[in-house]
C-alpha cells in the first residue's frame, strides 16, 4: 500500500516531474546529435537548457490583437495542469494523496489540455496558431477515447479507481503483460497528450509551429516545458496502471518505481522519434473503427475475469 | 493532510513556480518596452483577423465523442462494482457499448469520420 | 555581478536561427544548413522564436520587405547578418552571434531605433491606420491598403477593428455552411518552402478552397542568382565539358534535399536531418563506398514505413498522363501517383544513380534529366511543376497542401537564373 500525505511529497513530486522532464529533453537531445553527427555528451545533452536564459531575458512581444488574459491562461495550464496529475502519482511507498477516484483526477487534469492548448492557439490572433489549436481538438477527439478505456481496464481489473489499489492489484502479474492493448493505448495517449513525436500536429513544422508559432520569452518556456512535463508524468503514472508500481525482488519500492519509470520515459522518447506526424484525418478514423473497439474488447477482458475471481 | 488540501496546495505550489518564471522573465527582460509585431504570415502583412467562426469538419465526430463520453461516466463508477453486482453489470454495460459502437459503424458507413 | 550579460552571453552560446532562404541562394543556403546543424543552432520557424536573422541569397528588390517584416517581429536580444555566398555564411553566423552578446545588445537597447527604418516605418502605418479609422463608413479602402486589401466579403458594419484589419469574411462552402474564410499566404519567407514561392490559399477551417500563385521574385542583376542543382545541365549546355559523375552525385543530392524537405513537412525530424546529411556528405565529393550502407538504411527506413505511405497515400495524385500533358518530366512524372509514389521514385532514382557518382564521361544534356525533368532553359522543369499547383491543391487540407507541394518540391532557382523567362500562372 501507498502512503499519502506527508507534506514535503507537495515539494518532492513538482520536483522529480521536473528532473525527470528534464531528462527526457536531455536524452533526446543526445539522439538528435547522434542523428546529426555531432559529438555525443554530456556537453550536447544540456544544450537544450541553455534555451531558459534566453527565454528569461526575451523582450515582450505585443500582436495587434491579441486576447492576452486567454492566451496566457492556455499557456500556463498545460504545464500546472501536468504538475497537478502528479497528486495522484504514487513513487515507491509514497504519493501526495491517495483519493478514491484517483484515476479520474489524472483524466481531469490531463483534459485540461484540451481547453489550454485550444486557448493557446486562439489568443495571438494569428492563422497559424489558430488552425494549431484546433488541430489539437481534432487529435483529442481521437485519441482520449482508448486512453480513457486503457485507464478504465487497468481500474476495472483492481475494481478500484485508488490508484495505489491498482498498483497493489498487480500482485506477480502486471496489467501490462495481460492488457497489452490498454497499455499500448495509454502509451499512445501520453504521446498525443504531449502533442510529441508522432502526435505533435498541433504544433507541426508545416504549420510554422503552430500553437508554438507565437510565443516567444516565458510563455513559451512554459507551454515547452508543458510538454515534457507532461511526457513525464505520463511515463511515472504507467508504472502504477500497468507495471505493478514499486514492486520487485531486492531493491526498495522507490528505486523500482525510479527504474520502471525511466525505461518507459525513454521508451517514449525513442518512439516520439520512430515516427511521422499522424495527422488528424487519418488517425480519427482509425483511431474510431479500430482502436476503439479494440480497447473495449480489452476492458472486457478483466471485467470476465473479475466475475470468476 | 486531506486529498482536497493537498490538490490545493499542489495548485498554489505549481502557480507560485509560474508566477516565479514570469517574474524572472520581467526581471531580465532586455529592450525598453514589448516589441509591436504581427502574426506571422511568411513575410507578408496579414489582411485580416485570423480569428473567425472557424469551420471545423470534423463536427461530426465531437457528436460521436459526447456519447461515449456519457457514457464514461457511467463506466467509472461501474468499474467499483463489478463483483458485488455480478454478470449483469458486465452484460449491461457491453451491450451499451455495443449499441454506441454499432452507432460508430453507422457514422462511419455515413463517411463521417473522414472530412478531406 | 553581472547577472544580465551573463544570461546574455549563456543564452547566445546557442541562437535560434530564421533562415530566410532567398530564390537563388540555395548553395548559399545549403552551407548554412551545414553549419547550423554541426554547431547545434536549430532552427527557428517563426520570429517569436528566432534570436538570429540570416538572409541566404543574393539581393532581391521585392524580398526587402517581407524580410523587413520578419525582423520587426523579432524579440531583443536579437541580430541580423546577410551571407550572399556560401563562402560568406561562417562569418556571417560568427558576427550574428558576436551580435547578440552582452556589449552589442546592450549598445542596441540603449539606443532603440537602432533599427531606424524599421520603427519609423512601424509608425508610419501606425498613422495610416488610424486616418483609416477616422473615414467614414462606406469610404473605407481610401485610407488603409494595407487592412482592406480588396478581398471583399466584410461581415456587418464597419465598426472600428483592433489592430486596424477587418474580420474574416463569409463564403459559401461544400458542405453547404456559410462560415468564415482566412487568407493565408504561403511563402515566400517559410521554412521547408520552396525560397521565394508564394502560394496564397483561402482556407476554409484548414481545407483549402482557392489557389493563386505569385509571380516569383526576380534578382537585379541576374548574375548574382544561380541555380545550384541544375548547375551541370547549364554548363554542359553553355559547351563545356562537364562529368556524368558530378551531375548525376548533383541530382542525387537534390533529391535527398526534397526529400528532407518533405520528412520535415511531414513531421518526422529525425529522419529529415538524415536525409540532409547524406545530401551535404555527396556534395562534399565523398566516394560511394562512405555513403551507400547508410543511403541503405535510410531508404529502408523510410521507404519502407508503413506510417509514412498511410499517411501519405491518395494524396496530390499526378498519373502519367496528366504529367505529359501539363509538361512535367522527370521523377514526378514516371512516379505517375500519389506524394507517396513520389518519395519513392526519388528513392529508386538516389540508389540507381549510386553505382555512377565517379562516371567521367561527358554530360550529354539530352540524356541525363536535370533532378526536376528534362532540362530546357524556355520551359524549365519547375515552373511545370508550379502551373501544376492551383489544380492539385484546391480542396486538400492545410497540412496535405505542404505535403504535395513538398513532393513537387519546385525549384523557383530555375526560374530567375539566366535565360528563363516563362513562368506558368494558376
Amino acid at each position: 500500500m501507498v502512503e499519502a500525505g506527508a507534506w514535503w511529497t507537495l515539494l518532492a513530486a513538482p520536483g522529480l516531474l521536473v528532473v525527470l522532464a528534464a531528462l527526457a529533453v536531455a536524452g533526446n537531445a543526445v539522439l538528435d546529435a547522434r542523428d546529426a553527427g555531432r559529438l555525443v555528451g554530456v556537453a550536447g545533452a544540456v544544450r537544450p537548457f541553455l534555451g531558459v536564459p534566453r527565454a528569461l531575458v526575451a523582450q515582450p512581444r505585443r500582436l495587434p490583437a491579441q486576447d492576452r488574459l486567454l492566451w496566457r491562461t492556455g499557456v500556463v495550464t498545460v504545464p500546472v495542469a501536468a504538475v497537478l496529475s502528479t497528486l495522484v502519482v504514487p513513487f515507491g511507498g509514497r504519493v501526495v494523496a491517495d483519493p478514491s477516484v484517483g484515476v479520474v483526477w489524472f483524466n481531469a487534469m490531463e483534459v485540461l489540455t484540451w481547453a489550454g492548448l485550444w486557448l493557446a492557439g486562439w489568443g495571438p490572433d494569428a492563422a497559424f496558431s489558430l488552425i494549431g489549436g484546433y488541430r489539437f481538438l481534432a487529435q483529442g477527439l481521437a485519441y482520449e477515447l482508448p486512453l480513457m478505456f486503457a485507464l478504465i481496464s487497468a481500474a476495472t481489473g483492481a475494481e478500484s479507481l485508488r490508484v495505489g489499489d491498482i498498483a497493489a492489484a498487480q500482485d506477480g502479474l502486471w496489467y501490462a503483460v495481460w492488457m497489452p492493448l490498454a497499455f499500448a493505448a495509454y502509451l499512445a495517449g501520453v504521446l498525443a497528450f504531449s502533442f510529441l513525436g508522432p502526435f505533435a500536429y498541433p504544433a507541426g513544422r508545416d504549420l510554422a509551429g503552430g500553437v508554438l508559432g507565437e510565443v516567444s520569452g516565458a510563455d513559451r518556456l512554459l507551454l515547452q516545458a508543458g510538454r515534457w512535463l507532461w511526457l513525464a508524468s505520463g511515463a511515472a503514472m504507467a508504472v502504477p496502471l500497468f507495471l505493478g508500481g514499486g514492486a520487485g525482488p531486492g531493491l526498495p519500492s522507490w528505486a523500482w518505481s525510479l527504474v520502471k519509470t525511466l525505461l518507459v520515459l525513454g521508451l517514449l522518447v525513442w518512439v516520439a522519434r520512430r515516427l511521422p506526424v499522424v495527422r488528424a484525418d487519418r488517425y480519427v478514423e482509425f483511431a474510431w473503427v479500430v482502436l476503439i473497439p479494440l480497447t473495449i474488447v480489452q476492458a472486457l477482458v478483466p471485467a470476465l475475469v473479475n466475475l470468476h475471481r | 493532510m486531506s486529498g482536497t488540501t493537498a490538490a490545493l496546495s499542489l495548485l498554489g505550489i505549481a502557480l507560485i513556480a509560474v508566477v516565479g518564471v514570469y517574474g524572472a522573465a520581467w526581471a531580465a527582460r532586455i529592450g525598453s518596452g514589448a516589441a509591436d509585431a504581427a502574426p506571422f504570415g511568411s513575410g507578408l502583412e496579414p489582411t485580416e483577423h485570423a480569428v473567425s467562426r472557424f469551420h471545423v469538419r470534423w463536427y461530426t465526430v465531437t457528436m460521436l465523442f459526447l456519447a461515449f463520453d456519457m457514457e464514461m461516466v457511467f463506466m467509472y463508477p461501474w468499474t467499483r462494482v463489478i463483483s458485488a453486482m455480478g454478470p449483469s453489470a458486465v452484460i449491461e454495460m457491453f451491450v451499451f457499448l455495443a449499441v454506441l459502437v454499432s452507432g460508430v459503424v453507422y457514422a462511419w458507413r455515413e463517411g463521417a469520420l473522414r472530412w478531406t | 555581478m553581472d547577472l544580465t550579460g551573463l544570461t546574455l552571453r549563456v543564452a547566445a552560446a546557442r541562437p535560434h536561427v530564421l533562415l530566410a532562404a532567398v530564390p537563388g541562394g540555395t548553395a548559399v543556403r545549403l552551407a548554412a544548413e551545414r553549419l547550423l546543424r554541426a554547431r547545434d543552432w536549430p532552427r527557428a520557424s517563426t520570429p517569436a522564436q528566432a534570436d538570429l536573422l540570416l538572409v541566404a541569397g543574393p539581393d532581391l528588390p521585392e524580398l526587402r520587405t517581407p524580410l523587413e517584416r520578419l525582423w520587426r517581429d523579432m524579440p531583443a536580444p536579437r541580430a541580423r547578418v546577410h551571407a550572399r555566398t556560401a563562402d560568406e555564411v561562417e562569418d556571417a553566423l560568427n558576427a550574428g552571434r558576436a551580435l547578440l552578446g552582452p556589449p552589442a545588445v546592450r549598445h542596441a537597447s540603449a539606443a532603440p531605433p537602432a533599427d531606424a527604418g524599421g520603427h519609423r516605418e512601424g509608425d508610419h502605418g501606425a498613422r495610416e491606420r488610424h486616418e483609416g479609422d477616422d473615414q467614414t463608413p462606406g469610404h473605407d479602402g481610401h485610407g488603409d491598403h494595407r487592412g482592406h486589401g480588396g478581398h471583399g466579403g466584410h461581415s456587418g458594419g464597419q465598426t472600428e477593428m483592433p489592430g486596424g484589419l477587418p474580420m474574416a469574411g463569409q463564403g459559401a462552402d461544400r458542405d453547404g455552411l456559410t462560415l468564415d474564410q482566412l487568407h493565408l499566404p504561403l511563402g515566400p519567407l517559410l521554412a521547408d518552402w520552396p525560397a521565394g514561392l508564394t502560394v496564397r490559399l483561402v482556407l476554409q477551417g484548414d481545407v483549402v478552397q482557392r489557389v493563386d500563385v505569385d509571380e516569383p521574385a526576380r534578382p537585379i542583376d541576374d548574375a548574382a542568382a544561380e541555380a545550384f542543382w541544375v548547375q551541370p545541365w547549364l554548363r554542359a549546355a553553355s559547351g563545356e565539358p562537364v562529368p556524368v559523375g558530378e551531375a548525376v552525385r548533383r541530382r542525387a543530392a537534390a533529391h535527398l534535399d526534397s526529400l528532407g524537405r518533405l520528412l520535415a513537412v511531414a513531421g518526422w525530424p529525425a529522419e529529415a536531418v538524415r536525409a540532409w546529411r547524406l545530401r551535404d556528405d555527396l556534395l562534399s565529393g565523398a566516394p560511394r563506398a562512405a555513403v551507400a550502407p547508410r543511403l541503405e538504411r535510410f531508404t529502408r527506413r523510410v521507404g519502407r514505413s508503413r506510417t509514412l505511405a498511410w499517411l501519405t497515400r491518395g494524396i496530390g495524385v499526378v498519373t502519367a498522363q496528366k504529367a505529359r500533358e501539363a509538361g512535367v518530366g522527370g521523377p514526378a512524372a514516371r512516379a505517375g501517383g500519389d506524394v507517396t509514389s513520389r518519395y519513392r521514385q526519388w528513392l529508386a532514382d538516389i540508389r540507381r544513380d549510386l553505382p555512377r557518382l565517379e562516371d567521367p564521361a561527358p554530360l550529354d544534356v539530352a540524356v541525363e534529366d536535370s533532378p526536376r525533368g528534362p532540362w530546357s532553359a524556355e520551359h524549365p522543369p519547375s515552373a511545370a511543376l508550379i502551373a501544376l499547383l492551383p489544380r492539385l491543391l484546391e480542396g486538400t487540407e492545410l497540412a496535405a497542401a505542404r505535403l504535395v507541394v513538398a513532393s513537387l518540391d519546385p525549384d523557383p532557382d530555375e526560374l530567375v537564373s539566366r535565360g528563363v523567362v516563362e513562368v506558368a500562372r494558376g
